[in-house]
C-alpha cells in the first residue's frame, strides 16, 4: 500500500529491503485487525447472532499478526545478527568523546570542556562520524502539505517498536481467546441484565451482542498498534484518539447501564483534558520545527531531520546558546540548521513546554495524578477490557509515547515525568489498600505501576521504564484474566469481602494468579538475583531513582516513595490473594456456586503465567532488557548536567561503570526488604490474623474514609470544573437569550415604531397638507361658482376687467 | 460539454428544472419527488464532471467567462471556478441531493416546495461561481427569498418568527454588502469585476496605479464581514441560526447546516479578504479572537440545550469558528508575512472545515430528523435507549456525531486540528484557548450521545414508532458515513484541489500588503 522510502544507510551489511520487509510484516498485523473490525461489525449480514464466528475472525486476524510481528522481530535480529543482544558497550560512544558534549555544557558535573559544547565551529567544520541509525522509517502516504509543512502517515521501527508489537499482539491474542469464554454468554437472544432497572421495575433484557464485543477489540488492537507504528507525533495523536473511542466503546459495552455509559464518558473526556496539553505541545512542536516526524528523511539527495535529530544531534545532546536561553536545532549532517543564514533555534522554555504538553497526553492516557480517576471507573467494562485495554496496553501507551518522545524531554521535564509519576505511585497504592473490589484493587495497582514508569523515565532510566512496561504488561494480564476467571466462576461477584478460600475450587485460577502477585511484589529469592519478572524490572526503576536521588539529594522523595510503595504493593497484592483464595470461605452461597473454567480461559493463564515469570530472564543483562535499550536515542554513558530552571543531574546508566550500576545491588536489596515486610504484614493480617484488620480501620478511621473517597478527587473535580460549566453554559443561552435577542427585538420594535409614527406623520402632516390644497383649491373653485353665470356681457366685462388690470400691472412694473 | 457551457449549466439547471412542475398534477407526490431527484442528481453530477475537469495543478480561475450583462453599469454575467470555490460547488450539488431524498416527509404543497428549493439551489450555485460583484450579489438575493419561504411555510410552530428573524438579519448583511460593494464600485472607474478589484487592492492591476485607501479598506471590510460573518454565523450574529434551524424541516435544516453558513466563509476568503488586504490584517487578530470565542461560547451554549436541534445549531456555531480562526491567523511583523506557510495551513483547514463541517452537520440535522419524523419530538431528554431499539441507526448516528467531535479518521478531525495547530504562529494564547475547545465538544456531544442513544428505556411519546431506517434512510446515513471516513482518512483528496489556490491567495495578499505599507511610510496615501 506504500512506497515506503528508507532513510538511513545501516552499517555492517544491513540491507536497506530489511526496513521494506519489517514495515510490511508490521503493516499486515497492523491493518489485519481493522479488516476484521470491518467484518465483525456486519457480522449479522453474514451469520446468526448465536455464532461464534465473530470472535474466530478476531482471534485470526490478531493471531496472524502476532506471528507477523515475531517473524519481524525474528528477522530485524539475524538481519542486525543480533548485535542488540551482545554487551552494550558494543555500541556505545566512546566517553571521552561524550564527556566534552556534556548537556548544555555548564553542568556541576564538573566538566571542563564547557566551551567545546556550544562551539559553532566544531560542529561545522568536523561533524562527529554518525553512529549507526537504529531505526528504519519511511512514509506511508501524505495527508497534506502546504509549501514546505508536511503532514503524513509515516512509519518507525526500532528494537522498541518491534518489542511493543510483539508484546501487544500476543497478549491481546491470549486475552481474544479468554473473551471467547468470559464472553459466553452474550451469545444468546435473550441477555438479561440484573443491574439494570427499568422504570416499571420489570427486568431488562436484550440481544446479546457477542460479535459487537469482539468488533471492538479488533478497533482496539489496530488502533494501539497504530500508535506504536507511527512515525511521527501527529500519526500518535490521531491513533492516540482511536484507543480512546475504543476504550469509550468498550468501557460503555454494557450501554443500558448508566454507569458505564457515564464511566466510558468519564474516561473519554478526562482523556481529552490531557489532550489538550497534548495539543498545545504539538503546536509548539509544529511552529517551531516545522514537521513533526520522529526519524530523518530522505528526498532526493536532501535528507531532512526530524525531530530527535533537530533536539539531539548525532551525539545525543542538547545544543543550548551560552545564556542557556535558546536551544539550537541540528540538521541531518551533524551541524546546526540554518534558514537565510541565520541559525535556528527554539526557546529553552518552549522547548520545556513542548515537552510538558506532550507529557499531558501520557498523563491522560496513563492514568496519572490529576487524571487518574476516570481507570478505576474504567472497570465497568468486561474483565477481559480491563486485561487488555486498561491495563497491559492502553494506558501504557502514554509511558510509550513518553519513552518514545524522550529525546526531546530536557531535564525540567523529566523532573516533572518524575514527579507525577512518584505522586501518583504513592497515591494509587494507598487507595488500593482499602479497596475490596477484585478489579479495583488491580486497576488502581496498574495506576500504581504505571506511576513507577513515569518515575523511571523521569529520572532517566530509559530502559528501566519500558522494562517495566513490558513485564507489567504480562504479569498484569495475567492478574487481570485471573481476576475475570474469579468473577465468571462466581457468577459476577466481584466483592473479595464475599470470597475466601477460592483457590480448593478453582486451582489453576488461583496459582496462576499466585505467580502474578509475586512478580508484582517484587520478590525473589534473598541473596541470589533470582525472581519473576517484577523484581528485575523493579528493581532496574528502584536502582535508577537511588543513583538519581544520591546525585540529587535535595529529591530523596523519588527514591523513598517508590520503596516504601513497593511494599505497600506487595502488602495489597497479597492481601487480595489471601482474601480470595486462602482462609476460609466467607460467602457461603458464592463458594457453593463457584467453578473452575473451561479451558478455553485457563490456557490463557497458563501462557501468560509462564511469561510473566520468566520473560525478564536475565535481568539487565537478559535478552528483552537489552533488545529494549538498543532503542534508546540519548546514550547515557556519562552523567548529564541541567543549567535550565532545575538544576539537576541526569545519573549515567549504561555500562559497568555507571551510576545506576553502582547502586544496583542496594537498591535491589532495599526494595526486596520492603517487598517482603510487606507481604510479612500482609500474612499476618489476613490469613494469621494476628492483627485484626478491623481495629486499625477503626482506629484510622478518618484516614480510612479519606482512602476509601479516592482521596476525594471525585468531589473536587466535580466542583471544580463539572459544576461550572454547567454554570458557564446556562450563562452562554441566557446571554443569547436575555441579551442578543432583546437587542434584536428591541430593534424590530423600534423599527416597527418608527414606521407608526411615519404612517402618523403620512396621515397628519403629509395628507394633511396635501388635503388642505385640496380643500382650499375645491372651496375657491367652490366660491368662484358664483361669478360662473353663463351671461357672456358678464364675461366680456370680466376679460376687459382683467386686461385692463394685467396691463396695468405691466405698465407699473415693466422699468421704463 | 463546453466550461461556459457547464457552469451557466450547473448554475441554472435546478431553476429550469422547476418549471416543468407547473405542468405536474399537485397530488402526483411521487412523481414529483423522482423530477426533484433527477434534477438535484444531474446538478450533482455536472458538478462532478466540473471536478474531473478542473486541473488541480493550475492555481487561478479556470473556465473563467465574462458576458456583458448591464453594459451601460459594467455588469457582467462573469463566471468562473478555482480551487476555493470547487470543492464547495461539489459540496452544493451533493447536499442538495442528500436533502432531496430526505424531503421524503414534506406533505403540505410540495409542488411549491420543490419549485423553492429548485431556485434556492441556483442561487447558491450562483453565489459560489460567480466572478462579478454584481452578479454575486444577486445571486446572494436569489437565494434568500426561497429560504424565507421555505422556513415561513413548511417550518415548525415558530416559522414565522424565524424566517422573518433569519430574513432581517441576512438582509442587515446585504446592504452592508451593498455598500461596500458601491464603495469598491466608485473606487474603481466603476467594475463590479472581483478579480479586478482585488488586482486593484493588491496594486498589479495593469491600469490604475492607485490602490483603495487606508481608512477605505478598513470600512469596507468592516462592512463586508458584518455581511459575512452573519451567515458565518460568527458570535454575537448568531442567534438566528438556532431558530432557523429548530423551524426548518429536515431537508432545509440540512441544506442551512451544509451549504448556506459556508457562503459566510467563502464571502470572507473569496471577497472581503481580496478586495481589503490592508482592513483584513488590521482586523485579523479581532477576528481569529472572534473566531475562538465562537468555539467556545458554541460548545458552552450547546450543553445547556435540551432541544436536539438546537444543540446541534449552537454546534455549527462552535465548529464554523474555526474557519474563521483558519482564515485570520495571518501574522504581520514590519509588513511582512511572517511564517506563510502557517497561514496557507490555515486558510486550507479553514476551507477544510467547511466541506468537514457540511458533511458532519448535514449528517447530524439528518440523523434527528429521522427520529424527528417517527416520534415528533426533540427534547434530549425525552428519549434514551435509542441504540436498543434502532442499532442500525445508532451505529450511523455515532459515526456522524463522532465526526463533529472531530475524532481522527473522520472529517471534522483534520479542519479542527489544522486550524489550531496553524494558530500558534499567529497568536499563543488564542491557540490554546482554541485547543480547551475540544474538551468542551467531546462534553456536550458524548452527553447528548448518552442521553439519546444510550440507557436501557425509551422515554418519550409515541415508543411504537421507533422502527429502524427505511433503505431511503440508510442511502442517506450510508453516503455521509462514507464520505466522513474518506476525506477523514484521505484528506489529501480535498486539499489538493484547494492547494494551489490558497497558495496563490497567500502570496498574493502577503505581497499586496507588502506594498500597501511601504506606501504608508512614503505617505503616498491619504
Amino acid at each position: 500500500m506504500a512506497n515506503g522510502s528508507l532513510t538511513h544507510t545501516f552499517s555492517d551489511g544491513i540491507m536497506p529491503e530489511t526496513g521494506d520487509i519489517l514495515m510490511f510484516l508490521l503493516t499486515v498485523a497492523w491493518l489485519l485487525p481493522l479488516a476484521g473490525f470491518v467484518v465483525e461489525v456486519y457480522w449479522l449480514c453474514f451469520s446468526h447472532r448465536l455464532n461464534k464466528g465473530a470472535a474466530y475472525v478476531a482471534v485470526a486476524c490478531i493471531g496472524i499478526g502476532f506471528l507477523c510481528s515475531l517473524t519481524a522481530l525474528l528477522y530485524w535480529g539475524n538481519a542486525t545478527k543480533w548485535a542488540a543482544l551482545s554487551e552494550p558497550e558494543h555500541h556505545a560512544h566512546s566517553a571521552s568523546h561524550d564527556a566534552g558534549h556534556a548537556e548544555a555544557g555548564h553542568g556541576e558535573a564538573g566538566h571542563e570542556h564547557e566551551a567545546h559544547a556550544v562551539d559553532a565551529d566544531e560542529h561545522s567544520h568536523s561533524p562527529p562520524p554518525a553512529p549507526a541509525k537504529k531505526y528504519f522509517s519511511g512514509t506511508y502516504y501524505e495527508l497534506a502539505r502546504f509549501s514546505g509543512l508536511r503532514v503524513s502517515l509515516d512509519w518507525y521501527i526500532d528494537s522498541l517498536t518491534l518489542v511493543m508489537f510483539t508484546m501487544v499482539t500476543f497478549i491481546a491474542t491470549c486475552i481474544h481467546i479468554f473473551a471467547i469464554g468470559y464472553m459466553h454468554d452474550e451469545l444468546t437472544e435473550e441477555y438479561e441484565d440484573h443491574e439494570v432497572h427499568l422504570h416499571n421495575g420489570g427486568h431488562f433484557s436484550r440481544p446479546g451482542r457477542f460479535h459487537r464485543f469482539f468488533a471492538y477489540l479488533s478497533l482496539f488492537s489496530f488502533s494501539m498498534l497504530g500508535i506504536v507504528l507511527s512515525g511521527n507525533i501527529f500519526q500518535v495523536f490521531i491513533f492516540w484518539e482511536l484507543v480512546g473511542l475504543s476504550s469509550y466503546l468498550l468501557i460503555g459495552f454494557y450501554i443500558e447501564r448508566k454507569s458505564a455509559s457515564t464511566a466510558a464518558n468519564k474516561a473519554f473526556i478526562m482523556n481529552r483534558v490531557g489532550d489538550f496539553g497534548f495539543l498545545i505541545g504539538m503546536m509548539i512542536l509544529w511552529t517551531s520545527f516545522g514537521t513533526f516526524q520522529f526519524g530523518d528523511r530522505t528526498e532526493g539527495d536532501h535528507t531532512q531531520a526530524g525531530l530527535f535529530t533537530m533536539v539531539r544531534g548525532q551525539d545525543g545532546k542538547l545544543d543550548v546558546s551560552e545564556d542557556g536561553k535558546e536551544v539550537y536545532l541540528q540538521d541531518a549532517y551533524g551541524h546546526r540548521a540554518e534558514r537565510n543564514g541565520k541559525p535556528l533555534s527554539i526557546s529553552y522554555m518552549l522547548l520545556v513546554a513542548a515537552g510538558l504538553g506532550v507529557f499531558a497526553g501520557s498523563i491522560g492516557k496513563s492514568a496519572q495524578f490529576p487524571l487518574q480517576t476516570w481507570l478505576p471507573d474504567a472497570m465497568e467494562g468486561p474483565t477481559p477490557v480491563s486485561a487488555l485495554v486498561h491495563s497491559a496496553t492502553m494506558v501504557a501507551a502514554g509511558v510509550y509515547l513518553a519513552a518514545r518522545f524522550y529525546p526531546v524531554f530536557t531535564p525540567e521535564v523529566l523532573l516533572g515525568i518524575a514527579y507525577i509519576g512518584c505522586i501518583t505511585l504513592f497515591i494509587a497504592a494507598t487507595i488500593a489498600l482499602v479497596v475490596t473490589d477484585i478489579k479495583r484493587v488491580l486497576a488502581y495497582s496498574t495506576i500504581s505501576q504505571l506511576g513507577y514508569m513515569m518515575l523511571a523515565i523521569g529520572v532517566a532510566g530509559w530502559g528501566a521504564a519500558l522494562f517495566h512496561l513490558v513485564t507489567h504488561a504480562f504479569f498484569k494480564s495475567l492478574m487481570f484474566l485471573c481476576s475475570g476467571s474469579v468473577i465468571a466462576g462466581c457468577h459476577h461477584v466481584q466483592d473479595m469481602s464475599r470470597m475466601g478460600g477460592l483457590r480448593h475450587k478453582m486451582k489453576i485460577t488461583a496459582y496462576t494468579m499466585l505467580v502474578g502477585v509475586i512478580a508484582i511484589a517484587g520478590l525473589a529469592i534473598p541473596g541470589t538475583s533470582i525472581g519473576l519478572s517484577g523484581f528485575y524490572s523493579k528493581d532496574a526503576i528502584v536502582a535508577s531513582a537511588l543513583a538519581y536521588s544520591e546525585l540529587n539529594p535535595g529529591h530523596i522523595l523519588l527514591f523513598i516513595a517508590p520503596l516504601v510503595t513497593a511494599g505497600i504493593t506487595s502488602f495489597y497484592m497479597f492481601r487480595l490473594w489471601f482474601l480470595t483464595f486462602a482462609g476460609t470461605p466467607r460467602d457461603a452461597h458464592v463458594y457453593e456456586h463457584c467453578h473452575e473454567n473451561p479451558s478455553v480461559m485457563t490456557t490463557p493463564l497458563l501462557v501468560l503465567a509462564v511469561l510473566a515469570a520468566g520473560c525478564a530472564w536475565g535481568g539487565e543483562g537478559g535478552p528483552l532488557y537489552r533488545l529494549i535499550a538498543d532503542s534508546e536515542l540519548v546514550p547515557a554513558t556519562a552523567r548529564v548536567a541541567s543549567t535550565g530552571a532545575a538544576k539537576v543531574i541526569l545519573p549515567s546508566h549504561q555500562g559497568h561503570e555507571s551510576d545506576v550500576h553502582h547502586v544496583h545491588s542496594t537498591a535491589g536489596m532495599l526494595a526486596l526488604i520492603s517487598a517482603i515486610i510487606g507481604m510479612t504484614l500482609a500474612y499476618l493480617l489476613y490469613v494469621k490474623k494476628t492483627i485484626d484488620p478491623n481495629q486499625i480501620r477503626q482506629q484510622f478511621s478518618g484516614v480510612y474514609d479519606f482512602l476509601v473517597d479516592k482521596w476525594r478527587f471525585d468531589s473536587l473535580y466535580d466542583a471544580m470544573f463539572v459544576a461550572p460549566v454547567h454554570i458557564v453554559s446556562a450563562w452562554c443561552v441566557s446571554f443569547d437569550k436575555g441579551v442578543l435577542d432583546p437587542i434584536l427585538h428591541s430593534a424590530a420594535s423600534l423599527t416597527v415604531l418608527t414606521s407608526k409614527w411615519d404612517r402618523a406623520f403620512d396621515e397628519t402632516f403629509v395628507d394633511g397638507l396635501v388635503n388642505l390644497v385640496g380643500t382650499v383649491t375645491y372651496n375657491v373653485g367652490n366660491s368662484l361658482k358664483v361669478i360662473q353665470t353663463g351671461r357672456l356681457r358678464q364675461y366680456v366685462m370680466w376679460i376687459a376687467v382683467g386686461v385692463i388690470v394685467l396691463f396695468g400691472a405691466l405698465f407699473t412694473t415693466i422699468p421704463k | 460539454m463546453s466550461p461556459e457551457t457547464l457552469l451557466t449549466c450547473i448554475v441554472f439547471l435546478p431553476a429550469v428544472w422547476a418549471i416543468p412542475l407547473v405542468l405536474f398534477d399537485a397530488k402526483a407526490k411521487e412523481a414529483m419527488r423522482y423530477w426533484g431527484v433527477l434534477g438535484t442528481a444531474l446538478t450533482f453530477a455536472l458538478t462532478l464532471q466540473l471536478l474531473m475537469q478542473f486541473d488541480s495543478n493550475k492555481s487561478g480561475m479556470q473556465f473563467k467567462f465574462d458576458t456583458p450583462w448591464i453594459a451601460n453599469w459594467n455588469v457582467f454575467f462573469s463566471l468562473g471556478v478555482d480551487g476555493i470555490s470547487l470543492p464547495l460547488v461539489v459540496l452544493t450539488g451533493f447536499v442538495c441531493l442528500l436533502s432531496m431524498l430526505a424531503s421524503w416527509s414534506i406533505e403540505k404543497n410540495f409542488k411549491g416546495y420543490l419549485m423553492l428549493f429548485l431556485i434556492l439551489e441556483t442561487g447558491m450555485m450562483g453565489v459560489f461561481l460567480s466572478l462579478d460583484f454584481f452578479l454575486f450579489y444577486v445571486f446572494w438575493e436569489v437565494m434568500l427569498l426561497p429560504m424565507y419561504f421555505l422556513i415561513g411555510i413548511w417550518g415548525g410552530p415558530r416559522r414565522e418568527y424565524a424566517a422573518i428573524k433569519f430574513f432581517l438579519y441576512t438582509l442587515a448583511g446585504s446592504v452592508l454588502m451593498l455598500i461596500a460593494m458601491l464603495m469598491f464600485y466608485f473606487n474603481s472607474d466603476r467594475s463590479f469585476d472581483l478579480l479586478e478589484l482585488a488586482r486593484i487592492a493588491g496594486g498589479t492591476s495593469a491600469g490604475k496605479s492607485h490602490v483603495y485607501g487606508m481608512s477605505m479598506q478598513v470600512a469596507a471590510f468592516i462592512m463586508l464581514f458584518i455581511g459575512f460573518a452573519i451567515k458565518l454565523p460568527s458570535f454575537p450574529f448568531h442567534t438566528w441560526l438556532p431558530d432557523a434551524h429548530v423551524e426548518a424541516p429536515t431537508p432545509i435544516s440540512m441544506i442551512l447546516a451544509g451549504v448556506l453558513l459556508k457562503m459566510g466563509g467563502y464571502g470572507i476568503i473569496r471577497i472581503a479578504f481580496p478586495l481589503c488586504p490592508y482592513g483584513a490584517q488590521y482586523a485579523a487578530y479581532f477576528l481569529a479572537a472572534l473566531g475562538v470565542f465562537s468555539i467556545i461560547y458554541g460548545a458552552f451554549a450547546a450543553m445547556a440545550q435540551t432541544d436536539f436541534k438546537r444543540l446541534v445549531a449552537y454546534s455549527s456555531v462552535s465548529h464554523m469558528g474555526y474557519v474563521l480562526l483558519g482564515i485570520a491567523v495571518w501574522k504581520i511583523v514590519d509588513g511582512k508575512t511572517v511564517g506563510r506557510e502557517y497561514w496557507e495551513m490555515g486558510l486550507n483547514a479553514a476551507m477544510f472545515q467547511m466541506i468537514a463541517h457540511g458533511i458532519s452537520s448535514t449528517g447530524m440535522f439528518f440523523m434527528v430528523g429521522v427520529l424527528y419524523d417517527r416520534v415528533h419530538h426533540r427534547d434530549i431528554n425525552k428519549f434514551g435507549g435509542i441504540a436498543q431499539l434502532m442499532p442500525h441507526y445508532a451505529g450511523l448516528a455515532a459515526v456522524i456525531f463522532f465526526a463533529g467531535l472531530g475524532l481522527p479518521g473522520l472529517c471534522g478531525f483534520v479542519g479542527e486540528v489544522f486550524s489550531v495547530l496553524a494558530c500558534w504562529n499567529f497568536s499563543p494564547l488564542l491557540a490554546i484557548v482554541a485547543a480547551s475547545g475540544v474538551i468542551l465538544t467531546a462534553g456536550y456531544i458524548l452527553w447528548t450521545m448518552q442521553r439519546v442513544y444510550l440507557g436501557p428505556e425509551y422515554k418519550g411519546p409515541h415508543p411504537e414508532a421507533l422502527v429502524e431506517m427505511n433503505s431511503r434512510e440508510l442511502a442517506i446515513g450510508y453516503t455521509l458515513v462514507a464520505t466522513a471516513i474518506l476525506f477523514g482518512v484521505l484528506p489529501h483528496l480535498l486539499f489538493d484541489p484547494m492547494h494551489g489556490s490558497i497558495q496563490a491567495l497567500t502570496q498574493s495578499l502577503a505581497s499586496s500588503y507588502e506594498t500597501l505599507y511601504g506606501a504608508i511610510h512614503t505617505s503616498q496615501l491619504p
